[in-house]
């Protein structure tokens, strides 16, 4: 079995349905000649082609735009947005067409379009180029959000969103993309979108999380178990719309504690809706109030500023010590 | 200020200026034309001389178009329909455009168009049933009155925000392109459109990478109350195309033949040479919407000025001119098509509308067991069991 980066995963996933499926394209800004800024397309347009890995002019919403009409085609556009932080001028055309199209259709119409947007901090790449845009995806229907953060995952879910009739949102882990190596096969198997993972099984108090956290999660995790004899149930979401409520309330219900993190800003974030979900489902099993660790409500920290900005070891150790800790 | 220039007793606003319909110097301005005021050939394009039964089919359509629209009207204001966008004054325009593509060729529709459903051989009930939002017509009672559309037809009902489908249906023609069909693509927006970034999107890609596809912009002259001059600086929005190296033109869009045989020569011309912007220059006799008075921000006098070039009294005296189509004829259509209207009323009206249930459908391919939970509680609430 390869060993592979999460980039080398996510090349190798697109190579494969380009391979497969003569409707897919690829297309966004630099993704031909040069490979995309981070290489994830790297040799793709040379193995397959420029009209099937497509450069484009500068232009998030053009380039949006023009995939919503490729898929309503017949095409299987895979869409690059350079960083995350720049997916915002495309926010109309994703949310309020790509999604909308099979709804506002009667059904008539679809739009089977993947984007693709490298995300999440820890970079030192300041505000802009840092992003967890997850929270203004997952509200308002017709659009799938994944968040893949191991070199499997990577693959196996760039499989899946492909293969979607319905538009599916790829959040790219950028502080992984290299760093991050392990065994892949280049199988074509894909991951069923939906299913959280559990990292880690444990009693005591259930760490969810998603994106790169999962392996700062796991550390915390293991590094308590040490420590203080906690056994920690660290789970990875991997998927945010649809989210696997099922493992979400197992867990719960066996721990009794819930601690949330993730690295969009704590306000209107996803863990707030977790959160609700879980009083509601699993009240009765509840020892103590839901945690969550995440950003202020402010912009990205740069330079020092985003290694405590985004929930680092110190931050997540001080969460489940509160909830470990709680007394009414 | 003389008598004439008086604001009318409804006036809050600032109208500007009459301005004269700029057809009146349309040789000048570089509008192409077929017709003259009275039907009779301008001299500028040469008659594409279409069958008696295509004309036919044109006209009857326009006729039809305008009786939906004073139909529609009546609905709205005695309150059994929600909304109504009239298209008043724009029968030709987008009539004719439609009729210049093949079946197969796909159109964005946007919402002036009812001549492109019925030119596509959609039915007065689809369309009625449409306004009524019933749960049964092919939309499911999702849109607004006029959002139209009908995959069977190859017509894709717009995205309602101005101009954010210009690129869908130019993604399209490029997909068409890569995949090597013969399919063509026309798409409909107004002048306010050209302002917003996906026209611009749309231009520049189109300009690069060539896809085969019309872009029909019907300049009304008015986007709500907003008028050309301050839409644009640009002196036409055809020129817009010149700076991202699209092949554009204008033509007089309340002349159908004109407008026929430009996108007919744009359409067969677009595998080979790609993109054509058409301005469409013609103009809104009603106001915007139901919900809006154009009393605010123009003078009568404009549209009145702009009556003298109506598409339909134009059209009929070159087709009487012909010998095709006389005034009996017109009478014996026009008293068949109230009958066809009222029955197609009354049926729409009878049908169902859309149950709680239904909105749930169509949100993803197969539905989210979230969203199952959240249908079963809001029945479940709705029916009282608590």
């Amino acid at each position: 079995m390869a060993q592979m980066t999460v980039l080398e995963a996510l090349n190798a996933a697109m190579a494969h349905e380009l391979q497969r499926d003569p409707e897919v394209v690829l297309l966004g800004e630099d993704v031909g000649t040069e490979g995309g800024i981070f290489r994830t397309t790297e040799g793709l347009q040379l193995r397959f082609g420029s009209h099937r890995v497509i450069d484009t002019p500068l232009d998030e919403k053009g380039i949006a735009a023009h995939a919503v009409g490729m898929a309503l085609y017949g095409l299987k556009p895979i869409v690059e947005i350079q960083f995350s932080g720049f997916i915002h001028d495309a926010f109309e055309q994703i949310m309020f067409c790509a999604s909308k199209y099979r709804w506002a259709t009667g059904g008539m119409y679809t739009v089977p379009m993947v984007v693709r947007a490298p995300s999440f901090g820890g970079i030192r790449g300041g505000f802009w180029h840092s992003q967890s845009p997850e929270p203004y995806y997952l509200h308002g229907g017709g659009i799938k959000v994944i968040v893949p953060a191991t070199p499997r995952d990577a693959y196996g879910m760039m499989l899946a969103a492909a293969r979607d009739p319905d538009p599916v949102l790829i959040l790219e882990p950028v502080p992984l993309y290299r760093s991050l190596r392990g065994e892949v096969e280049d199988n074509g198997i894909a991951v069923e979108l939906g299913q959280a993972d559990i990292v880690r099984a444990g009693r005591d108090l259930t760490l969810l999380t998603w994106g790169p956290l999962r392996h700062d999660c796991l550390g915390v995790a293991q590094a308590l178990q040490q420590e203080r004899g906690w056994d920690i149930e660290v789970i990875d979401l991997r998927s945010l719309v649809p989210y696997d409520e099922d493992a979400i309330l197992a867990s719960v219900r066996k721990t009794g504690r819930l601690v949330i993190a993730h690295e969009a800003p704590v306000s209107g974030g996803f863990g707030g809706e977790i959160a609700a979900m879980v009083q509601q489902k699993a009240f009765g099993y509840l020892h103590c109030p839901i945690e969550r660790v995440a950003p202020p409500d402010l912009p990205y920290g740069y330079a020092g500023a985003d290694q405590f900005y985004r929930p680092n070891e110190r931050r997540i150790r001080a969460g489940i010590a509160r909830t470990m800790e709680f007394q009414i | 200020m003389s008598s004439k220039d008086t604001p009318p007793a409804t006036f809050t606003g600032n109208p500007r200026p009459c301005v004269g319909p700029v057809l009146e110097r349309a040789r000048e301005l570089g509008i192409r034309q077929v017709l003259d005021a009275d039907g009779a050939l301008a001299g500028d394009l040469p008659d594409p001389d279409l069958p008696k039964q295509t004309l036919l089919k044109m006209y009857r359509t326009m006729l039809t178009v305008s009786a939906i629209d004073a139909r529609g009207w009546k609905l709205q204001r005695s309150g059994r329909i929600d909304f109504w966008i009239p298209s008043r004054g724009q029968e030709g325009s987008h009539t004719a455009s439609t009729m210049a593509m093949e079946p197969s060729d796909w159109i964005f529709m946007a919402s002036r168009e009812p001549g492109t459903m019925l030119a596509r051989g959609a039915t007065l009930l689809q369309l009625f049933a449409q306004f009524f939002g019933r749960a049964e017509e092919p939309l499911k009672g999702r849109r607004l009155p006029l959002l139209l559309g009908d995959r069977r037809l190859n017509i894709v009902p717009c995205m309602t925000i101005v101009g954010s489908y210009i690129p869908h249906a130019a993604g399209a023609a490029w997909a068409a392109k890569i995949k090597g069909d013969d399919t063509r693509f026309i798409v409909y927006f107004g002048d306010g459109a050209t302002s917003r970034g996906e026209f611009h999107s749309a231009m520049n890609f189109a300009g690069i990478h060539k896809p085969p596809i019309v872009f029909l912009c019907q300049n009304n002259g008015w986007a709500v109350s907003t008028p050309n001059d301050r839409q644009t600086a640009s002196a036409t929005f055809a020129e817009k195309g010149d700076a991202y190296g699209v092949r554009n033109l204008r033509v007089d869009g309340n002349d159908p033949l004109a407008v026929y045989s430009v996108t007919r020569q744009a359409r067969d011309e677009a595998r080979e040479l790609g993109p054509t912007l058409i301005e469409t220059v013609t103009y809104r006799l009603g106001p915007h919407t139901s919900s809006d008075n154009p009393d605010l921000y123009r003078r009568s006098e404009e549209a009145e000025a702009w009556r003298r070039w109506d598409p339909i009294p134009r059209f009929r005296k070159y087709l009487e001119r012909r010998g095709f189509w006389t005034a009996e004829e017109e009478q014996q259509f026009l008293a068949a098509l109230e009958l066809q209207l009222d029955e197609a009323v009354h049926t729409a009206e009878a049908m169902r509308q859309t149950a709680p249930a239904e909105m749930f459908d169509d949100v993803f391919a197969q539905p989210l067991r979230s969203l199952q939970e959240q249908r079963a509680q809001m029945l479940a609430d709705l029916a009282g069991e608590a």
